[in-house]
């Protein structure tokens, strides 16, 4: 493409694609640049990919059958979209689940956080040519999928909450399991941080690269640990709390600059915050009821659905029916390990949801993609969209 | 270290304005009405050729500072029961970092116009959620520079989200888009002047439409 630059030069730029499946681009996205020499002087980002019309099929069906479909969102921590799902379900109703089931869900939400920084850092140290670091990383992953599997029978895609509670109460030993696990998260944090820290080629590679200010993060929606790492110290787990993440003793990191380099070390020392709140959550857990007693969402127990009439019709209309939130339209946030997970549901009254929206975090923060890589050298292409943490799932929905 | 740790640097987030003192501040400007559908939280009705002043506001106003547009969400209200008034409405959901404070924006857009104005400027977050509302559910956002489908494919006929297109219905998509009107509406942005759209690079997809051979009309139904 032959061009007159800015500057009244005659060049000569090159497009080209990165994408739609190249193995740097986390998901299916497209990145089309013009490059003059290495360097992108202008590109364009595509999207939809792996659109799957999330938003059309879940008012096809009941509000607890949207629930498999939120695994779907962010499959890197897909305990956290349940979660949000449920928890903007039952604010809908105005229920408040167990203590119990609370410091599960917090617990499971930690441990989903770790798991899903673990594969955005190591990912993209991998980008960056450092595998190493993704053996560490992916080997506790495994033993945290291992507790899943056990928990839910699910490994990936987990369906684990329920509206007003729990699909079951932890198993026994998850204390001990996680407990242990927690030790091994620590020593793979501390071996990554030692092998990046200090390293030059990586801070070489990611330190004032495609730096994005406060403001501008702000301005572009961005939330979670991207705009964290811009400087701007917000975190809904502390500004609004909900599950009495309050009472929880823990910082929350912000950066500097708001390059790659931050966005990458915010999330590193987040897994470490984490941890001290899935061990404060363990010491918590005592025994109780996981599901709320509301008979507008919770299942009655067996034993009185086979003597009692009441029971009995109660069941049969939540199975073949569903939940029937009251009509109107409620909009409800949670801080997912990529930043604020937000649901918005209009209810007719209806067992099925009218309309689901849901806001992804990374939806705001790949829109400014484009914008972050203008100047940016090709190289960086790859160094930094890992740094935003694109999951391809709850982008394109 | 490159990172800092701490629990309150900026100062705790201010409680912020009751969302009755929300709904004053803003009624003493302009005539917005509370939608009573929302019982959880503040949604404001808003006259669209107000819009962007509104939003310009809420963005400014001390006491409000709403400096954060989370979305732009569409709905469509055909099959609502007992729905009355427009077929449309545009919520925007906004939430403020400075106050602990929360408010969505709620327009209703005409069915035959359907057209609200585009708060681009004012919010970048808007741009691409405006082109995701264009694309699934057809309203057009007045002025925004790219109004492109976002997540659908470019050849795509219709708004899937809305009440009546058909959840099975099948259509048959094919050529990529090429995408070189957006990056040269960037170049030309930065202050390039384009002189020739250069030759394919092989990296670049199917370049022509009008050289692949018509694929015919595709109805609803049909077998793909």
């Amino acid at each position: 493409m032959k061009v007159i630059s800015p500057t009244g030069e005659r060049v000569d730029l090159m497009t080209i694609n990165v994408g739609p499946s190249h193995p740097a681009t986390h998901g299916t996205l497209r990145i089309f640049a013009a490059l003059d020499g290495e360097t992108i002087a202008a590109c364009a980002t595509e999207i939809g990919y792996l659109h799957r019309g999330f938003e059309k099929m879940v008012e096809q069906g009941t509000y607890s059958q949207v629930l498999p479909y939120t695994d779907r969102l962010n499959y890197c921590s897909a305990m956290m979209n349940n979660i949000g799902f449920c928890k903007a379900v039952e604010k809908m109703f105005a229920i408040t689940v167990p203590e119990r089931c609370v410091t599960i869900r917090i617990i499971l939400s930690e441990l989903s956080r770790i798991i899903d920084h673990m594969v955005c850092v190591c990912t993209n140290l991998v980008d960056l040519g450092a595998l190493t670091n993704f053996w560490y990383f992916f080997n506790v992953r495994e033993q945290v999928y291992v507790i899943w599997e056990k928990l839910c029978g699910a490994r990936l895609t987990n369906t684990v909450t329920r509206i007003g509670g729990m699909y079951r109460d932890v198993y026994p030993g998850f204390v001990d399991d996680v407990r242990g696990v927690l030790l091994k998260i620590e020593t793979a944090v501390g071996e990554v941080r030692g092998l990046i820290e200090h390293n030059k080629i990586f801070i070489d590679r990611t330190k004032d690269v495609c730096v994005v200010s406060a403001s501008d993060a702000i301005s572009w929606g961005w939330t979670g640990p991207c705009l964290r790492a811009s400087g701007v110290d917000r975190d809904l787990r502390k500004d609004e709390p909900y599950y009495g993440y309050e009472t929880y003793n823990f910082d929350t990191v912000i950066g500097t600059s708001g390059d790659t380099f931050d966005r990458i070390m915010v999330r590193i020392y987040e897994m470490i915050e984490s941890v001290s709140i899935v061990r404060q959550g363990l010491d918590r857990l005592k025994p109780g009821p996981i599901n709320s007693p509301d008979a507008r969402v919770s299942l009655p127990s067996r034993e009185r659905v086979y003597h009692d009439m009441e029971a009995l019709i109660n069941s049969f209309k939540l199975v073949y029916e569903g939940v029937r939130p009251a009509p109107g339209t409620c909009y409800d946030a949670t801080e997912a390990a990529n930043g604020e997970l937000g649901y918005l549901i209009v209810s007719d009254g209806g067992t099925n949801p009218y309309r689901v929206k849901v806001r992804p975090p990374c939806f705001t923060q790949f829109a400014a993609y484009g914008d972050m890589l203008t100047g940016a050298m090709l190289a960086d292409v790859a160094a930094s969209l890992g740094s935003i943490n694109i999951i391809a799932g709850e982008l394109d929905r | 270290m490159m990172v800092k740790k701490s629990n309150v640097p900026d100062g705790p987030m201010l409680p912020g304005l009751s969302l009755d003192q929300i709904v004053t501040v803003l009624a003493e400007k302009f005539t917005v009405v509370r939608d009573a559908s929302d019982q959880w939280g503040l949604t404001l009705v808003a006259p669209a050729e107000k819009l962007r002043d509104i939003m310009r506001f809420l963005r400014d106003e001390p006491t409000l500072q709403f400096a954060m547009l989370l979305d732009v969400v569409g709905v469509d209200y055909l099959a609502y029961p007992g729905h009355r008034g427009e077929r449309y409405a545009v919520l925007y959901p906004m939430k403020s970092l400075t106050f602990r404070h929360r408010v969505t924006i709620k327009v209703t857009v005409d069915e035959d116009a359907c057209v609200v104005p585009s708060i681009h400027e004012l919010f970048r977050s808007a741009d691409w959620a405006e082109r995701e509302t264009w694309d699934q559910y057809g309203i057009i956002f007045a002025g925004h520079p790219n109004l492109k489908r976002l997540l659908n494919h470019h050849e795509f006929v219709g708004h899937p989200l809305r009440k009546d297109y058909p959840c099975q219905k099948r259509q048959k998509l094919s050529i990529n888009d090429q995408m070189l009107d957006q990056l040269e509406a960037r170049l030309r942005a930065r202050g390039y002047t384009i002189l020739d759209h250069g030759e394919s690079h092989a990296g670049t997809p199917i370049t022509d439409a009008s050289s692949v051979p018509s694929l015919g009309t595709v109805k609803a139904g049909d077998k793909l």
